[in-house]
């Protein structure tokens, strides 16, 4: 196989081709290469929102639970000593409690609505450090530290506001009453203050209260039922998971945010699986579309490659010329692809995120996706090309010329 | 040493379990320098011969003995680098690249040959047949005339032991025509082996030799007695 000649038959060819058939190929290979990376990119996408939606108003970075057999976790100035830590940005302690929330809208006692729904206690100004509640308000205003008789729901618990549980919700208004039973027993009145919606459906099914308000109602002090930690850097939630254990945290149950996230786990290989079986397919509609190319080029070439074999080229360099063009058309696609993945659709997706039920979605694009869908289409073009080049170079001399 | 020796060469070719035979016991010998016109009636095996003596296809049975050497051991990466170095071919439908230059198209064996300086051999070898001034025209930009001259100057630029020429003025006024057998008798004058096929007498007496060939066997075999001298066309050579 003579390269150089390969190399200078194929650009010649190129070059003197229909110009018309070449921006065909080149748009259908850049096209193929945007899609290999777009589908694997939304997915990725859907997954990162699900996880900043987890992180962002549910789980933080970290979640330290009690001990087993243990209600509250019994530590005293838990939060200064967790916030002092290296690595830890901020702290939040929760008090939860499963209990039923009562509507009577007419304070009758006909057609009351209820349910039994998760209630937690927060610091608002800690909790505005580690979650974005505060900022998902879609009706009254956020918890004040020294607010007692009032409560802020999830828009799943109050109706309304696109509810995806509206017939389990209670349908109750800022400003309206409702009675909260608590599992120790105690009844108290809340107003509602505020209802807040955000992507999480687990958030959204809950209601906050203030924790002096609930720690009146449990009757303990200085405790929590969970703490929430914020990491300055989401890569360092190991190394703080250990200055936690050595600040005595010993036998508290200790886990990532994503250890909790049992559902995009699922999602995610899912998607993955998804990703790939498209991946696959437009990797093989980019080799047959390769292959069909190359196929026409040969045929209509026939006559060039009798000529060139009897001239004395070799089979290999003329599989090679032709493979070359095949490589040239995939590896423009690929370029071109990437400029209009990275120059055009990714800012237009940042600045437009889609809207979708678990989050934000816009578009993970990741070195390890650029990588796999470089390689699939040159891989495509290869292969596309090689077989029909093979073929026509395989032809005897004197059929090759004269049919 | 002979340059080309066959001996009871034969040739059938196998289609869907049928057998066309197409030569038969076809022997000579044919040494450097010499000028052999092979003629013979249309289908009667000439061209096969010049493919199977150019190492475009092989013989059946027989033996064909190239500067000595047998052919039948080279295999096929051998035979593509004899036709690259040792032979050169012109033939009847000029059989350039289209779209491409007349000169890449010279340059195209020197691509795959060791030679240096492909673009002055190149342009030498365009010159001898007077193409010096058409180097960047493309192949259809050029009469018929020029096109046959294009591809003499791509069957000897890579200096080639014999020039094959099929019926090289078939496509050709008798002007053009006449402008090519000169060139092929200069290049022969000048030490080159040519073999031409044709079924035209008249262009086959350019030639030193005639094999007649009928019918796939040799009927004659014999030197030209009234050779016919191509004149210049002084304007296209120079």
């Amino acid at each position: 196989m003579n390269l150089k000649t390969s190399l200078f038959l194929a650009f010649h060819s190129i070059k003197r081709g229909n110009k018309g058939t070449l921006f065909m190929t080149i748009l259908i290979m850049t096209l193929a290469y945007v899609n290999l990376v777009f589908v694997s990119s939304i997915f990725g996408g859907i997954v990162q929102a699900i996880n900043n939606e987890a992180i962002n108003n549910q789980y933080s970075n970290i979640v330290i639970t009690p001990a087993v057999n243990n209600i509250y976790i019994k530590k005293n100035h838990a939060e200064q000593r967790l916030s002092s830590l290296p690595g830890v940005q901020a702290v939040a302690t929760h008090y939860v409690n499963q209990a039923i929330i009562k509507y009577d809208k007419n304070r009758d006692g006909n057609d009351i609505q209820k349910g039994r729904w998760t209630i937690k206690s927060i610091n608002p100004k800690q909790e505005e450090k580690v979650t974005d509640i505060y900022k998902s308000m879609v009706a009254g205003s956020y918890l004040k530290a020294t607010d007692r008789n009032q409560i802020i729901l999830g828009r799943d618990i109050s109706g309304a506001y696109g509810s995806d549980l509206e017939y389990l919700s209670l349908g109750v208004k800022v400003g309206d009453q409702v009675d909260v039973y608590f599992s120790n027993g105690v009844k108290r009145t809340y107003t509602v203050k505020g209802i807040f919606k955000t992507k999480n459906t687990q958030v959204n099914q809950s209601a906050f209260i203030t924790k002096g308000e609930m720690e009146s109602v449990l009757r303990v002090y200085n405790r929590s039922s969970e703490i929430l930690v914020k990491t300055k850097n989401i890569s360092s939630e190991g190394m703080v998971i250990r200055e936690i254990r050595r600040s005595g945290f010993k036998t508290e149950d200790i886990k990532k945010w994503s250890a909790l996230m049992g559902f995009t786990s699922g999602a995610s290989k899912s998607f993955d699986m998804i990703s790939i079986i498209l991946g696959a397919i437009g990797t093989i509609v980019a080799g047959i579309t390769i292959f069909i190319i190359i196929f026409v080029s040969v045929v209509n070439k026939r006559k060039q490659i009798g000529i060139l074999k009897a001239i004395g080229m070799r089979e290999g360099t003329i599989v090679a010329y032709f493979v070359i063009q095949a490589l040239f058309y995939g590896l423009v696609g690929v370029l071109l692809g990437i400029s209009l993945i990275l120059f055009v659709v990714r800012p237009l997706f940042i600045s437009n995120p889609l809207d979708f039920p678990v989050g934000w979605v816009s578009l993970k694009i990741t070195f390890n996706i650029i990588k796999i869908s470089n390689i699939s289409l040159l891989s495509a073009a290869l292969i596309g090309g090689f077989f029909p080049a093979y073929k026509g170079a395989k032809r005897s001399i004197l059929n090759s010329i004269w049919g | 040493m002979s340059l080309i020796k066959i001996s009871n060469l034969s040739k059938t070719y196998q289609s869907n379990g049928l057998s066309t035979p197409v030569l038969h016991q076809v022997s000579f010998e044919i040494n450097e320098q010499e000028f052999v016109t092979i003629m013979g009636p249309s289908g009667s095996g000439k061209t096969t011969l010049m493919h199977i003596l150019g190492f475009l296809e092989r013989q059946s049975t027989g033996d064909y003995k190239f500067k000595g050497k047998n052919v039948e051991n080279f295999d096929d990466n051998y035979l593509a680098k004899l036709r690259n170095e040792e032979v050169g071919f012109v033939f009847q439908a000029f059989n350039l690249l289209p779209r491409t230059t007349v000169l890449d198209n010279v340059k195209l064996p020197l691509l795959y040959s060791k030679k240096k300086n492909h673009d002055l051999l190149a342009r030498k070898a365009l010159e001898s047949v007077g193409l010096g001034s058409r180097l960047n025209y493309y192949t259809n930009q050029i009469s018929g005339g020029e096109k046959q001259r294009v591809a003499i100057a791509r069957a000897l630029v890579t200096n080639p032991a014999v020039i094959f020429a099929d019926e090289p003025t078939g496509n050709l006024d008798s002007k053009s025509g006449n402008t090519v057998l000169y060139l092929l008798q200069q290049l022969n004058k000048q030490g080159r082996t040519i073999i031409l096929v044709t079924h035209e007498a008249e262009t086959a007496n350019h030639a030193k030799r005639i094999i007649k060939i009928k019918d796939g066997a040799i009927i004659s075999d014999q030197a030209v007695h009234k050779r016919v001298f191509a004149t210049a066309n002084t304007e296209l050579i120079k």
